[in-house]
């Protein structure tokens, strides 16, 4: 009896082992790969080959898109507006403080900001290039691979991918330029080339030349806060290279994300107005 | 003794008979569910996910008919007939750029030469829409239809390019909106995936998209919130990357090439999906569902090739759209034109 | 072979005629179909920008004046990929330029041919071309 028992209870311990080793594997999802996307996606995460995880919704908080000297608060351009059109006082984020024009340029940049909203390319909904993207008063995402490095940032959906591969050459200019990215230690250092010299700094009329060449440096300093350090050199605008340097933080939101800023719509009758059947006055 | 032997054993014997019920259909069904897909498993991301990044242009099937020709019916393949055709015509296209380079007597045109195109490679499929089975778009709606007769009234007595609102959305350089910024077009068919943990992102490069979809599962915003591109969430079934976007602005792009034709309403609902079926071979269907605008569900395929020679570049579009001020004052131009030529007409 | 070629512009004319780079932007709202131009000039600028790349250029008139025109050729995007870049077509470099003048009568033109002295068309590099990323046919 005793030894009919151990065999049933053996055969049937058998069939289930059978038929559960026989359905289909998809069933039973690898438990290990879950844990890691739940370790990478924390807080203060690494990425699985050890650097750091700079994947997440950005953005910056302060004045330097308005100015990325220190300045006073002034009135703005439409009275209309009141104290909302008006522009507030900052902390510059300008190394120094001191932007080294040649005195040429030094004019070009005050005539930019005379010319103030009409020229800036913002005003246009132009793409902001590198480095004003990074400060815009619009958050913006990276999504780090395995490989590359993608920033999209709301503004006007400009994006841009750091080749984190062999670097390649820029075959013309652009207005985010072509980024070459490596790590050195925790710091992601991007390497910027090709950009075509039509954007500006900020609001202020800071501009450059195609001759431009940007190096950013991030490092996150902590689960919530990067560095952000650009080195900014253009032979022919300023006498030395200079540097812009100030935090980004991290939207920390439940769902944070990037929206829709396609604003080419709000733009369209500052651009093309006069050129209507019923011209804008 | 034997009463509970005997109730150990008949327990025993129910829960064998219950695990073979469960298990045996399983056991039976995995031979089947193999043989129906393909058997490629993609690589696995460091975190899990399947690795579907890479440059998928859409520029094999610019040759492709978004709808079949209503002669193929039911075909899903062209016949070897028509197959040999377009291989005929892909290379007289060849042909044509070669003797074109050094032709001294070319016809002037007022388009673009026809060297500034990409070309696609002949492909076996009859078209892009593979449902409704006849490969064509479904009927629209009533109120569809209503609303392009208004649309029309509306042009009645309007000039060309009085505005720049007389431009369609992608001359206007501001989105061809999901499905036109993939339908392969004349060039630029560029299309780049990249993967980071939680998130897949879909660059496309007319003009300059990014598409981020979140795989937390969080919801949707309201409809609040609306965008030319929706608003995507994705998730795996299998191997496969499914997104369903939905939160879109209505009225504005069709699902035509480059942004063109019925514009789709507000409530449309974009389930895409994404399955290497091969090392270099990605199958992309796209599944439009709004009941708004079609009288039902349609469903796109295309079999998009990896190719790292494809790499997108930056299209600016709006920052260098000298043809929008130069439309207008073209229009202003012939407007100022005919005023002159009525005033000498009636002296 | 002037059979060929007249067949093989005719195809190339019809199938742009049917192409959607037609409907892309109608250049027939920019330009004047009734004011073909021949332009012969020197290049000082070419701007790599999307949708359509524009080429300066100075054309010396016969009394030796000399007037800019910009004319407008296709996606830059193209030719990165098939190897050219913005060092392809250098300042001074001399082109020829048919097309049609703007409706406005400015000096824009759109760049239907452009060949260089020899005669050999800018930038044609779909197929057996020797263009620096020649693909070959069908690619």
């Amino acid at each position: 009896m005793r030894k009919t028992l151990t065999f049933l209870s053996t055969a049937a311990a058998a069939v289930v082992y059978v038929s559960l080793t026989l359905t289909p594997s998809k069933a039973q999802a690898p438990a290990a790969p879950a844990k890691a996307v739940a370790k990478t996606v924390g807080k203060g995460s690494r990425m699985p080959d050890g650097r750091p995880n700079l994947n997440g919704v950005w953005e910056y908080i302060g004045t330097a898109n308005w100015d990325i000297q220190d300045h006073s608060p002034a009135p703005g351009p439409m009275w209309q507006l009141g104290a909302i059109g008006a522009i507030p006082a900052g902390q510059g984020v300008v190394e120094g403080n001191e932007i080294p024009y040649k005195p040429a340029a030094l004019e070009q940049k005050k005539k930019n900001k005379a010319n103030w909203p009409a020229e800036d390319p913002e005003a246009k909904c132009y793409m902001p290039g590198i480095p004003r993207a990074t400060y815009m008063p619009f958050p913006f995402q990276i999504i780090q691979s395995n490989k590359d490095i993608l920033m999209a940032y709301e503004y006007a959906s400009a994006n841009r991918l750091i080749n984190m591969g062999k670097p390649i050459e820029a075959g013309s200019d652009t207005w985010m330029g072509t980024s070459n990215g490596h790590w050195e230690g925790d710091t992601l250092v991007v390497d910027v080339t090709g950009l075509n010299g039509l954007s500006w700094f900020d609001r202020a009329g800071n501009f450059a030349s195609d001759k431009l060449h940007v190096v950013e440096r991030y490092n996150r300093r902590s689960n919530d806060v990067m560095d952000y350090v650009a080195t900014i050199e253009d032979p022919s605008v300023f006498t030395k290279p200079w540097k812009i340097s100030l935090p980004l933080y991290k939207r920390a939101e439940k769902n944070a994300q990037i929206l829709e800023f396609k604003c080419v719509e709000f733009a369209e009758e500052l651009l093309y107005g006069k050129y209507k059947k019923q011209p804008t006055k | 003794m034997r009463q509970r032997v005997l109730t150990s054993l008949m327990v025993l014997a129910a829960v064998l008979a219950s695990v073979l019920l469960v298990t045996l259909p399983m056991i039976g069904q995995a031979p089947a569910t193999k043989a129906k897909k393909s058997a490629y498993t993609p690589p696995k991301l460091p975190w899990g996910d399947p690795d579907l990044q890479g440059l998928w242009p859409g520029t094999d099937l610019i040759e492709v008919p978004l709808q079949r020709d209503a002669k193929a019916g039911e075909r899903v393949e062209v016949t070897e007939e028509e197959f040999a055709q377009r291989q005929a015509k892909a290379e007289r296209t060849a042909e044509n750029d070669r003797v074109a380079y050094v032709a001294k007597d070319s016809k002037v045109g007022i388009n673009p030469p026809g060297y500034w195109l990409e070309h696609g490679r002949p492909q076996k499929i009859t078209s892009l829409v593979v449902d409704p089975p006849n490969g064509r778009i479904p009927e629209l709606t009533d109120l569809a239809k209503q609303k392009a007769a208004q649309a029309k009234q509306a042009k009645q007595g309007h000039g060309p390019n009085e505005t720049w609102e007389d431009q369609s959305l992608y001359d206007r350089c501001i989105t061809r909106g999901v499905m036109g910024s993939i339908l392969p077009v004349i060039y630029n068919n560029g299309t780049q995936i990249v993967q980071g943990p939680g998130y897949v992102a879909i660059r496309y490069e007319m003009i300059h998209e990014t598409k981020i979809i979140p795989l937390d599962g969080r919801p949707h915003p309201s409809s609040n919130v609306k965008s030319y591109m929706g608003d995507a969430r994705g998730h795996w079934e299998g191997n496969t990357l499914v997104i369903e976007t939905t939160n879109f602005l209505g009225d504005k792009n069709g699902i035509g090439l480059n942004g063109g034709g019925t514009p789709h309403s507000a409530d449309m609902v974009l389930t895409e999906k994404w399955t290497r079926t091969s090392p270099d071979m990605m199958e992309y269907t796209a599944t439009i569902n709004d009941p708004k605008t079609w009288v039902r569900p349609w469903t796109v395929r295309m079999p998009l090739r990896l190719n790292p020679e494809f790499p997108l570049y930056e299209y600016a579009c709006h920052e260098g759209n000298y043809a929008m001020f130069n439309m207008l004052k073209g229009a202003r131009a012939d407007e100022k034109a005919a005023e002159e030529a009525a005033k000498a007409g009636k002296k | 072979m002037r059979n060929t070629l007249s067949f093989s512009v005719a195809l190339v004319g019809f199938l742009l005629a049917v192409s959607p780079v037609r409907a892309h932007h109608a250049f027939a709202a920019e330009y004047d179909g009734k004011k073909q131009v021949h332009l012969e000039g020197v290049v000082t600028q070419m701007e790599w920008i999307n949708p359509h790349t524009w080429i300066h250029i100075d054309v010396t008139e016969p009394d030796g004046k000399v007037t800019s025109w910009m004319v407008e050729g296709g996606s830059p995007n193209i030719l990165l990929r098939r190897g050219f870049n913005k060092g392809s077509l250098e300042k001074g470099q001399k082109i020829a330029v048919d097309g049609f003048q703007a409706k406005d009568g400015s000096n824009r033109a759109n760049g239907s041919n452009i060949t260089y002295p020899d005669g050999k068309k800018l930038f044609l590099g779909s197929s057996g071309t020797g263009a620096p990323a020649d693909p070959g046919p069908g690619k």
